[in-house]
């Protein structure tokens, strides 16, 4: 499948996804597995920082890691990988994004009509010990505590995205408890 | 994550060999299809280079300087601009340069010229630039998917540009049309124009 073995261009960089990658167009099967790996890990570390930890997450990294696989031959020999990776995590993202039809905007409405009254009377607290711990955080932040989702994100240390989704996804868990 | 794994494991197996080499995959249907446009435009027109007996080669060097320039100036920004991770500002900035070298021709000829205007053949001059820039477009679009463009915008003006660039490389020699008025009015309208619908339709044609 990857013909002989030829010889490997000169990587002066020392990050590993560059040697794996050099490697790997040298010939060697086991290294290109390495890359993909490689490559899964800083991708989903990439995207999670936008959109944060969740079941779209890793949908997102297997998109982005087949279109590193199928558009590698815009990989120049020599180039470092990290900008390209990145910019193709970036571009997904956004066509993820706009594929779903979901703008930040879209997602704090949503949030705004199902906050409105579907947990008043409730013991707030113990529901929020029902959900993951960053979404539970997320919606202390800005439902509780009364911050803006850009003062939220910058308290986390998180994009704006990640954390309008992150609240996003925990009041629609909320609602589906209270619902039962 | 173990469906992640399972699919390293299938893209693995495919190896990471390059399928081609990216220059004649993304060069070829720009070269079809400017040949294609060049050969038609010659075999359906008659009489090339009309004004050369009474002008010389002047128009035409301005013409083709500009039109060949920016050929292959959007050619190269969209090879930068399909490659991601690449800073590709530089590329799509270039295309400013042959039109500050059409300006360095046309203004003088706006501010003075006195040519008639617009001449008697300039219908032929837009349904040629308007039959062959979507030609050129396409070619480019085609060109460019093979690629993995990440700002499709950007590659779609390029390739706008290209269209554009390519009608007017295939017609000029065979243009009676003279004049800054006539240049800007039959070349660089629909060369912007067909950038601007380039611009607009690049995310959706473009899209990976």
């Amino acid at each position: 499948m990857n013909g002989p073995a030829k010889t490997a261009p000169t990587v002066t960089s020392g990050d590993r996804l560059d040697l794996l990658m050099a490697a790997a167009r040298a010939g060697d099967a086991a290294a290109y597995r390495d890359f993909l790996g490689e490559a899964s890990q800083r991708l989903r570390a990439t995207l999670a920082r936008k959109i944060g930890a969740d079941a779209e997450l890793e949908d997102l990294v297997q998109e982005a890691l087949i279109a590193c696989h199928e558009k590698r031959h815009t990989l120049d020999p020599g180039r470092p990988v990290a900008p390209w990776l990145n910019a193709i995590a970036r571009y997904k993202l956004i066509d993820h994004w706009r594929k779903r039809g979901r703008s930040p905007i879209v997602l704090a409405e949503a949030d705004g009509e199902i906050a409105a009254d579907e947990f008043a009377g409730l013991d707030i607290t113990a529901l929020l010990g029902r959900l993951p711990h960053a979404q539970a955080e997320a919606i202390r932040l800005t439902h509780i505590e009364g911050l803006t989702n850009a003062e939220a994100s910058e308290r986390v240390g998180i994009g704006l995205s990640a954390m309008k989704l992150r609240v996003h996804r925990g009041m629609l868990r909320l609602k589906e408890i209270v619902d039962g | 994550m173990g469906r992640t794994e399972d699919l390293i494991t299938r893209l693995a197996s495919e190896g990471a060999a390059r399928q081609g080499t990216a220059t004649p995959h993304f060069a070829l249907p720009l070269l079809l299809a400017t040949i294609l446009c060049i050969g038609a435009t010659a075999l359906v027109l008659e009489d090339a280079f009309p004004t050369y007996h009474l002008r010389g080669w002047m128009p035409m060097v301005v013409k083709w300087g500009f039109s060949v320039s920016l050929l292959l100036l959007a050619a190269l920004a969209l090879h930068v601009l399909g490659r991601p991770g690449r800073p590709s500002g530089w590329a799509v900035a270039s295309l400013l340069l042959p039109f500050a070298y059409a300006a360095f021709f046309v203004l003088p000829a706006l501010l003075f010229g006195d040519l008639p205007f617009p001449g008697e053949q300039w219908e032929r001059c837009l349904i040629a630039m308007g039959i062959m820039s979507p030609i050129g477009f396409g070619s480019a679009v085609m060109a460019t998917r093979w690629l993995a463009p990440t700002d499709t915008s950007r590659a779609g003006l390029a390739a706008g540009f290209f269209g554009g660039a390519m009608a007017m490389t295939a017609y000029a020699p065979f243009c009676p049309g003279e004049g800054g008025l006539y240049f800007v009015s039959f070349y660089l309208v629909p060369i912007l124009t067909m950038a601007g619908i380039g611009w607009l339709l690049g995310p959706r044609l473009l899209r990976w």
